[in-house]
């Protein structure tokens, strides 16, 4: 039985709006020829923000856009209620507009299901998967965070404007035809609050916002929409968003500290998937969470379908789960960049590095005849002294960044 | 024709209009009003069926295509006893659907309706119905109680109060058969437990043939516009005084006049208004 507080499944989820789906291969073979999306990622941009300035390393590849496609735009109502869909086709019970309210427990205080907000509504279950999202009232209620996993600093709230704007407009500002989309991550252009900023095309809207980490967000004044002004305006952005309408304004919490915020992810008769168990990677270029939520969720299944089978759902008949993942990107990629949350959140890498980059980049460029071209090295130099960023902080991130991504 | 003896166990009636937006599903359902005449239907079911062992019925019938299933799925599990489903387009003219709908409801003697949809909501169905069944009617309604007297066939007789213009209040007692709309204010429909939830996924809805695919498409489907009103060249030696008499500046015009007429007598005169002002054929 799948649970749904909202009216259909996708009502209530709120994301920046790219989905990689290939997770999906082994189920739906040529998934792609009816998911619902917006617009098949061939272009992806990182952009580098400063108050006036902006250095961008743009790819582009027509591979993205052809079977079996890499990412896409797409809108969670309708993505999410497709993949439900499947679920229930293949034999899920899907019950909407309805909201679990706790845990059900039998007399030896083991998780028995859980309590919804219907009457006579208490579902008994021999394994619950609670894939409640993040804040999730079922893993905290089962204690499985331990201590400071769930403090502030480990969030980030992120913010996005949906923006309409013809198609055809869409299509000449990014550079693209029919179904071709434009993915842009962001570092800097948040106004100074620690995070990033993402620009995504939908076939006739845009996604702008801004992924802002709480305690940073909460020290200063200005409230996140005015951030996602201030980005709107930037020399950059600016032309690329202007003359659309505002159609949707949305926020939501992000589980940004990745593996050290994990929950403990089984415990007996219950498991955590999804972004209840942190599972969301928000590495700086990386902003996914739907794979590893689609993903977390179907080896959940597996273990629990193989637990009912055996007849244990113990924890130890449910360690399926966290084998699974363990052999699979869900927990290898966090393994991997267990590191880059708080390297990509690092006051240098927000602050101090945009500038000396950007200010680089300018001066390289810069002809200022009759001087001759001034050496590359010597204005590395400079610029990170003036930067005031250190030789030793730059080679303890160069070689975390190296240690995370590399 | 009203009695004090309780008859055989009846049922009551409450239609639903399935409204899709868009083909989509996710936002296909029924308004606030008729939400609230179901939930209206249950109250009336359990005052006639306090203290004794009766137990009154409730259909609902909506007209629509396979998926306005799933909104009277929502009625069972929120305890409606049968769900009947005319198969036909949700886009027929409301005295097609009113016909439609009182061959589903043929021996039922209390129908209550939402007194508008979730879309156009001009609450004209239940008029019709009414015309139809032959029945009563009491529109608009924003309290419902019954009276405690039933008729020979086991209908309550049903206290309202209707919504008048000027902040105005009707009290009526309404003698089955009779179409009550009601408004969206009236109740709120309760939830449905999660096993009728559950049971209401699988039961069976009954389906009737609507009306054939020749009727349905008899009229083309055109947005609701009042007709043109034919308005006279205006008289005037000059452009000035053309455009006075077209605008009716500087007239003394009367806006609106109050009669106080009998029923028919004002339905006579309404018919007579309309006809004058253009908006019927003379
Ligand atoms: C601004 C922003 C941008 C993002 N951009 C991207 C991106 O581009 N790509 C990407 O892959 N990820 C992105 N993410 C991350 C992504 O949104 C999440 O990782 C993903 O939504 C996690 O899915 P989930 O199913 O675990 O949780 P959710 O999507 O939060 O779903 C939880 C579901 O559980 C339901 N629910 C909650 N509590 C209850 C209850 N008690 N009873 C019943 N139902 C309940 C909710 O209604 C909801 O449907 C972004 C997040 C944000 C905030």
């Amino acid at each position: 039985m799948l649970l749904e507080r909202g009216p259909f499944a996708g009502s209530k989820n709120m994301y920046g709006g790219v989905v990689y789906p290939r997770i999906l291969d082994q189920f739906h073979p040529n998934w792609w020829e009816e998911v619902p999306i917006q617009r098949w990622i061939t272009r992806r941009s990182t952009m580098v923000l400063t108050a006036t300035q902006a250095m961008t390393v743009d790819f582009r590849t027509q591979a993205w856009g052809e079977p079996p496609y890499n990412g896409a735009t797409a809108y969670r109502p309708d993505f999410d209620h497709w993949l439900a869909g499947k679920a229930e086709a293949d034999g899920a019970v899907l019950v909407t507009s309805t909201t679990a309210l706790g845990l059900l427990r039998d007399e030896a205080g083991r998780i028995a299901g859980v309590r919804t907000d219907r009457p006579d509504g208490d579902i008994h279950a021999d394994v619950v998967i609670a894939c409640d999202g993040v804040n999730s009232f079922l893993a905290k209620e089962a204690d499985l965070f331990g201590p400071g996993q769930t403090e502030a600093g480990n969030y980030t709230v992120g913010v996005k404007e949906t923006i309409a704007l013809p198609k055809d407009v869409i299509d000449e500002r990014f550079g693209v035809r029919d179904r071709e989309g434009v993915d842009i991550e962001i570092l800097g252009g948040t106004g100074g609050v620690n995070g990033g900023g993402f620009l995504y095309t939908n076939l006739d809207t845009l996604a702008v916002g801004v992924v802002l980490k709480l305690p940073a967000l909460g020290a200063q004044p200005r409230r996140p929409e005015e951030i996602i002004a201030d980005l709107k305006a930037h020399a950059a952005i600016a032309p690329l968003v202007e003359g659309g309408t505002i159609v949707e304004y949305s926020a939501h919490l992000i589980p940004e500290a990745g593996r050290s915020m994990m929950p403990r992810l089984t415990t007996d008769g219950m498991l955590v998937a999804g972004d209840a168990a942190a599972m969301c990677l928000a590495a700086g270029i990386w902003l996914e969470g739907v794979n590893f939520a689609m993903a977390s969720g179907i080896y959940a299944g597996e273990a629990a379908a193989d637990a009912l089978r055996a007849g244990d759902t113990s924890a130890a008949g449910l360690a399926g789960y966290e084998r699974r993942l363990g052999d699979t990107f869900v927990l290898r990629d966090h393994e991997k960049l267990r590191r880059a949350p708080g390297l990509v959140l690092s006051d240098r890498v927000q602050h101090h590095y945009p500038q000396m980059i950007a200010n680089v980049v300018e001066r390289v460029f810069r002809v200022e005849n009759p001087r001759p071209k001034p050496g590359f090295r010597r204005i590395v130099r400079e610029e990170r002294k003036r930067a005031g960023i250190g030789l030793r902080d730059l080679a303890r991130d160069a070689w975390a960044g190296i240690r995370s991504f590399g | 024709m009203s009695t004090d003896v309780r008859a055989a166990t009846s049922t009551i009636g409450v239609c639903w209009k399935w409204v899709d937006v868009e083909g989509d599903p996710r936002r296909a359902g029924v308004s606030a009003a008729d939400q609230a005449a179901l939930e209206t239907a249950f109250s009336i079911a359990a005052s006639l069926d306090a203290g004794t062992d009766s137990s009154t019925e409730i259909t609902v019938v909506a007209l629509g295509p396979v998926a306005a299933e799933q909104a009277l799925r929502g009625a069972l599990a929120a305890g409606a006893h049968r769900a009947i489903r005319i198969d036909a387009s949700a886009h027929l003219p409301s005295d097609r659907v009113a016909a439609a709908l009182a061959d589903a409801l043929d021996r039922v003697d209390l129908v209550v309706c939402g007194d508008y949809s979730a879309d156009r909501g001009s609450g004209s169905v239940p008029a019709f119905l009414a015309a139809e069944l032959d029945a009563a009617q009491a529109l608009g309604l924003i309290q419902i109680s019954v009276d405690g007297r039933v008729t020979a066939e086991g209908a309550p007789v049903v206290r309202a109060l209707r919504r008048l213009d000027g902040g105005r209040r009707e009290q009526l007692t309404v003698t089955p058969p009779a179409v009550l709309s009601v408004e969206g204010s009236v109740a709120t429909l309760r939830r449905a437990s999660l096993p009728a939830e559950l049971l209401a996924k699988q039961a069976a809805i009954a389906v009737l043939p609507g009306p054939s695919a020749a009727e349905q498409h008899a009229d083309t489907i055109r947005p609701f516009r009042p007709r043109p009103r034919v308005v006279p060249a205006p008289v005037g030696a000059g452009a000035l005084d053309r455009i006075r008499a077209l605008t009716e500046a500087g007239a003394t015009v009367s806006h609106g006049e109050t009669v106080t007429l009998d029923p028919p007598e004002a339905a006579a005169r309404i018919l007579a208004a309309l006809r004058e002002w253009g908006y019927l054929e003379p």
